[in-house]
């Protein structure tokens, strides 16, 4: 018997991803993935799956799911749970409901074994926008099965430390550019200033701000370019998106600073209503921060 | 070269657009054809060539590829398209009487030119298509549309742009074709790459 997940509940917004597709920019393509992908290696590890191994990530609302045959499972990223950071087994026929704390906004649910869907572009990651790839191309429904792979190796005993965002206002450190100077001196340094609020309207394309406006941005005449990871678009009324993993390939708004990738999954934490603050950096520290967090990734110090 | 994040590098060239972006669809081919470690994405747009790398990217031969993009871009040759269409777009009238022809003149003209695919973004599959003379560059919409007719050829500023599937936008809709843009059951899914040339039937 093939086993799998049945979806009793789906939640709001519950889609397969993996560690995406880059490489179809040049058609077009969003790279999609885990918008946590901290959380998406580390529940995979959990589990004893690859890092880049599919999975499911979840959004404001816990999804229940029933099993079909034996299943291990780890939650973890944000205010989620039951027991975030552990492994849970599920038996044939058990459920498990997903709770959603205060400020859940994220998390990813890893299965032992993998979410089993057909790779498509190079990836089981669900395209929202263009609906392909992940679970027939959408959001999981009630009454959806998914299949479970054949198991990699061992799940990890104990538990992990969850990465959740701080209690206070959030900090976001940031590099400037690509078009820092397209912005006046005033514009520039509000925006480095000033306490940003994360607004509901946000999705996998890019997380919404909204404070004070840095005022009108002439956008006409700029030429559509690419997008990288993190990049903080100013809107012709002046206010912040950052660019996450299933942005469009290409846009024309001009980019005043770029989230540091260290800290896009903690971005992916935070709840609507949260604020956020851009704390200014070099690249180098960019750098840095990305390889420690790499290296800890590899060595599962976050245990 | 501007940086973008400690993982991306923006190369940009000036001048006149298309001949900036034929150096960005050069650019990004050679990049790609190289594949070094840690490389993850090339893409060419208007006047720049983004280039992602992962952990151990090495992006110092990033500088001297803009300062010098080669002139024969390696990779699969450009394809050559012809478009069958209807011209039936709901501002076909109002693009002619903008561009002081009848709708018949006007569409005279546009078949017969030739196109060349510049970029594709925005979602998978949608063409950036330079080639059009400067009386044919024309303003967006003012309003867009909520949903334009799957398969639209449609103007703005000096692109030709084809719609894969039905979404907003604000672009002034010529005709539309049944050509599948983006189809994954297709080998490749893509029917257009950059660099690729079309011309337009009616």
């Amino acid at each position: 018997m093939t086993r799998g997940l049945f979806v009793v509940e789906p939640g709001v917004l519950s889609t397969v991803q993996d560690l995406g597709r880059p490489g179809w920019g040049a058609w077009g393509v969003p790279a999609s993935g885990a918008l946590d992908e901290e959380a998406l290696r580390l529940a995979n590890r959990l589990v004893g799956n690859p890092p880049g191994a599919a999975a499911l990530e979840v959004t404001l609302q816990g999804p229940v799911f029933k099993a079909v045959g034996d299943a291990l499972l780890a939650v973890v990223g944000g205010a989620f749970g039951p027991a975030p950071g552990e492994v849970m087994p599920i038996h044939d026929g058990g459920t498990l409901a997903l709770t959603a704390g205060p400020g859940a906004v994220r998390a990813v649910v890893a299965v032992a074994g993998g979410i089993d869907v057909p790779q498509v572009l190079g990836s089981r990651s669900t395209c929202v926008s263009a609906r392909f790839g992940g679970f027939q191309g959408r959001r999981l429904q009630k009454g959806d099965v998914l299949s479970i792979g054949e198991p990699f190796g061992a799940p990890l005993p104990g538990r992990a430390n969850v990465p959740r965002p701080p209690a206070g206002d959030v900090t976001l450190r940031a590099m400037p550019g690509p078009q820092e100077d397209l912005f006046d001196p005033e514009a520039r340094a509000a925006f480095w200033a000033a306490a940003w609020r994360v607004l509901p309207e946000s999705n996998r394309m890019g997380i919404r701000l909204r404070g004070e406006s840095l005022g009108f941005v002439e956008t006409s005449a700029l030429p559509s370019e690419g997008t990288a990871p993190g990049a903080v678009q100013i809107t012709a009324e002046g206010q912040p998106i950052v660019l996450l993993a299933e942005r469009p390939t290409t846009g024309g708004y001009p980019k005043i600073a770029t989230v540091a990738s260290a800290d896009l999954g903690l971005l992916a934490r935070t709840a609507p209503g949260r604020i956020v603050r851009f704390e200014r950096i070099p690249v180098d520290e960019a750098r840095r921060l990305l390889a420690e967090r790499e290296a800890s990734d590899r060595a599962g110090s976050a245990r | 070269m501007r940086q973008a994040g400690e993982r991306a590098w923006l190369l940009e060239w000036a001048g006149d657009e298309s001949a900036a972006n034929a150096k960005a669809r050069a650019a990004a081919a050679a990049v790609r054809a190289a594949a070094a470690p840690g490389f993850l994405d090339a893409v060419p747009s208007a006047r720049t060539c983004l280039v992602l790398g992962g952990p151990g990217f090495d992006a110092s031969p990033l500088a001297a590829l803009e300062a010098d993009p080669p002139a024969a871009p390696p990779g699969p040759a450009p394809r050559a398209h012809e478009i069958r269409f209807t011209p039936d777009g709901a501002d076909l009238d109002e693009i002619a009487s903008r561009c002081g022809l009848t709708p018949e003149g006007f569409l005279r003209a546009f078949t017969g030119l030739a196109y060349t695919v510049g970029f594709l973004g925005f979602t998978p599959g949608f063409a950036y298509l330079y080639g059009l003379p400067l009386a044919f560059h024309l303003p967006r919409r003012p309003a867009p549309r909520l949903a334009v007719p799957a398969g639209s050829i449609a103007l703005a500023g000096p692109y030709v742009g084809i719609y894969p599937g039905a979404t907003p936008g604000g672009w002034n809709l010529v005709g539309t074709t049944a050509r599948r843009l983006f189809d994954l059951r297709g080998a490749p899914p893509f029917l257009f790459s950059p660099g690729d040339t079309v011309r337009f039937t009616a």
